[in-house]
């Protein structure tokens, strides 16, 4: 080789390492973790100015916080207010900052047929699910549950006129649970949006709303095995779009071989049965919970009327036999991660 | 060829392959595993190096395994033991968290293989 073949050769080189090293430059992640309604929440934005986006999430961790003591049933604040007042059954002036979330979960209660329903707060209670650590006892008196039961507190005994409401039944007793968690996440991401932020995740305890896309690809997420290792699937997401999980393994005891778990169905007093997790994917975080938490009362048997009724679009239950229940279109956006694909069963589309 | 015949040829047979391992090889692979408590700086340890790490968390110690480059949680104060469920965490972007005691793992790596993890 001559020193006139060696430069082009040379500039040729520089080219390819240049080029190869230019595929690794990425426009940054910006990543937060916090605690906040006793979970981990994670906000992830895509792109954008630091101290913007490092703003932007500031404020969102200060909305976190301070809806986390708003929307608390069981600590002092405007939803223990309108508890003890919902006891009496007298007419009062609700807080503006709790007044939609008892609306919007009025509605969805009415579309899944009452399987899902806030108002049993004090069954929640009664089985130890309001505390963060349950002390280790036993499950509660079946009376008690019975009695609990009986009393039938529903969002539909709560009334409205104006900014007063009352409930007819004094058991009424407001526990959102997840459904804050998603209401949350869906006013955060409006935040974000109205900060011009358009790509970003927001994550609280597993449940997550996602706006954009991650650079040139869709965000992918996993969706962890409900009863093992890792992920037993994956699904990209972009647009705008929540993923939503309900499961029997988030809070729950075993006491002699059988498992109790958060939550209750509300015909029964009794934790749900024969339904591990369920899936739901759609718009706003809060009709996803909704949805997802009223599939889980429902079952395998019962989850697609459940699902259709509530507006789902792509659902997926998983039984206590590791059987996978969902609707055709879920199933095309759905890659299962697991080495043996679960059994599936297909529903009707929705 | 001459002594820069050489050199260029040796700097292409060694910087090509390492380049395209390192940027088109397995990105998703975990490197390392953040160690997350409120409040405090988190502790990143490489997966390279098996080794059993205690932390205190707010109820008591929380103990993470690195075996493998993989992490887990082998103990926790916790009463639903849902951290060690978990099991082992090993792509970039998986996490596990003792939410009682308050301390999180989550993989780390250039390419997150889950930008978020549902459940």
């Amino acid at each position: 080789m001559t020193r006139s073949t060696l430069r082009p050769a040379a500039l040729g080189l520089a080219l390819v390492l240049l080029l190869l090293a230019g595929c690794s430059r990425e426009p940054t992640l910006y990543d937060r973790k916090f605690l906040a309604f006793g979970t981990l929440v994670e906000v992830s934005v895509y792109g954008g100015q630091r101290k913007q986006v490092e703003a932007a999430i500031d404020a969102v961790e200060s909305q976190f916080r301070y809806m986390q003591k708003t929307w608390n049933p069981w600590h002092p604040g405007a939803l223990a207010r309108v508890d003890s007042l919902l006891g009496t059954t007298d007419w009062f002036s609700v807080a503006p900052s709790v007044r939609p979330l008892i609306v919007r979960a009025t509605e969805l209660s009415k579309a899944s047929g009452g399987l899902f329903d806030p108002a049993v707060g004090q069954l929640i209670k009664l089985w130890g699910f309001n505390q963060d650590a349950r002390p280790d006892v036993p499950p509660p008196d079946p009376k008690a549950i019975a009695d609990l039961t009986a009393q039938n507190p529903r969002m539909t005994d709560i009334q409205f006129d104006g900014i007063r409401v009352r409930s007819r039944n004094p058991a009424v007793y407001l526990d959102f649970g997840g459904f804050a968690k998603g209401y949350g996440i869906d006013r955060t991401i409006d935040f974000l949006k109205s900060q011009g932020i358009h790509n970003a995740i927001i994550n609280a305890g597993g449940d997550l709303r996602a706006i954009g896309r991650h650079g040139d690809r869709p965000w992918r997420i996993g969706i962890r095995n409900p009863r093992g290792e890792g992920m037993i699937a994956s699904v990209d997401v972009q647009g705008d779009e929540s993923v939503f999980t309900s499961g029997d393994y988030e809070r729950f005891f075993i006491y002699k071989g059988v498992r109790y778990h958060h939550i209750i169905d509300p015909r029964t007093g009794y934790p749900t049965r024969d339904t591990t997790s369920a899936t739901v994917i759609g718009t706003d975080g809060a009709t996803c919970d909704a949805t997802a938490t009223a599939m889980m009362v429902a079952g395998p048997k019962d989850w697609y009327r459940v699902a259709k009724a509530m507006g789902a679009h792509y659902v997926m239950l998983m039984g206590n036999d590791g059987t996978v229940y969902m609707n055709p279109a879920m199933a095309k956006r759905i890659h299962f991660e697991t080495k043996k694909p679960p059994k599936v069963v297909l529903s009707p589309p929705l | 060829m001459t002594r820069a015949d050489w050199t260029l040829l040796i700097l292409t047979l060694v910087l090509l392959p390492t380049l395209y391992v390192g940027l088109w090889g397995d990105r998703g692979a975990g490197e390392s595993v953040e160690i997350w408590i409120p409040g405090q700086k988190p502790q990143v340890l490489s997966l390279d190096r098996n080794q059993t790490v205690e932390v205190q968390g707010s109820l008591g110690t929380s103990v993470i395994e690195i075996r493998d480059h993989k992490a887990r949680f082998i103990a926790s104060p916790c009463t639903g033991k849902v951290c060690i469920h978990a099991g082992w965490q090993q792509h970039a972007g998986e996490l596990a968290a003792c939410l009682p005691n308050k301390v999180a793992i989550e993989i780390l790596g250039r390419d997150r293989r889950y930008d978020s993890i549902n459940f």
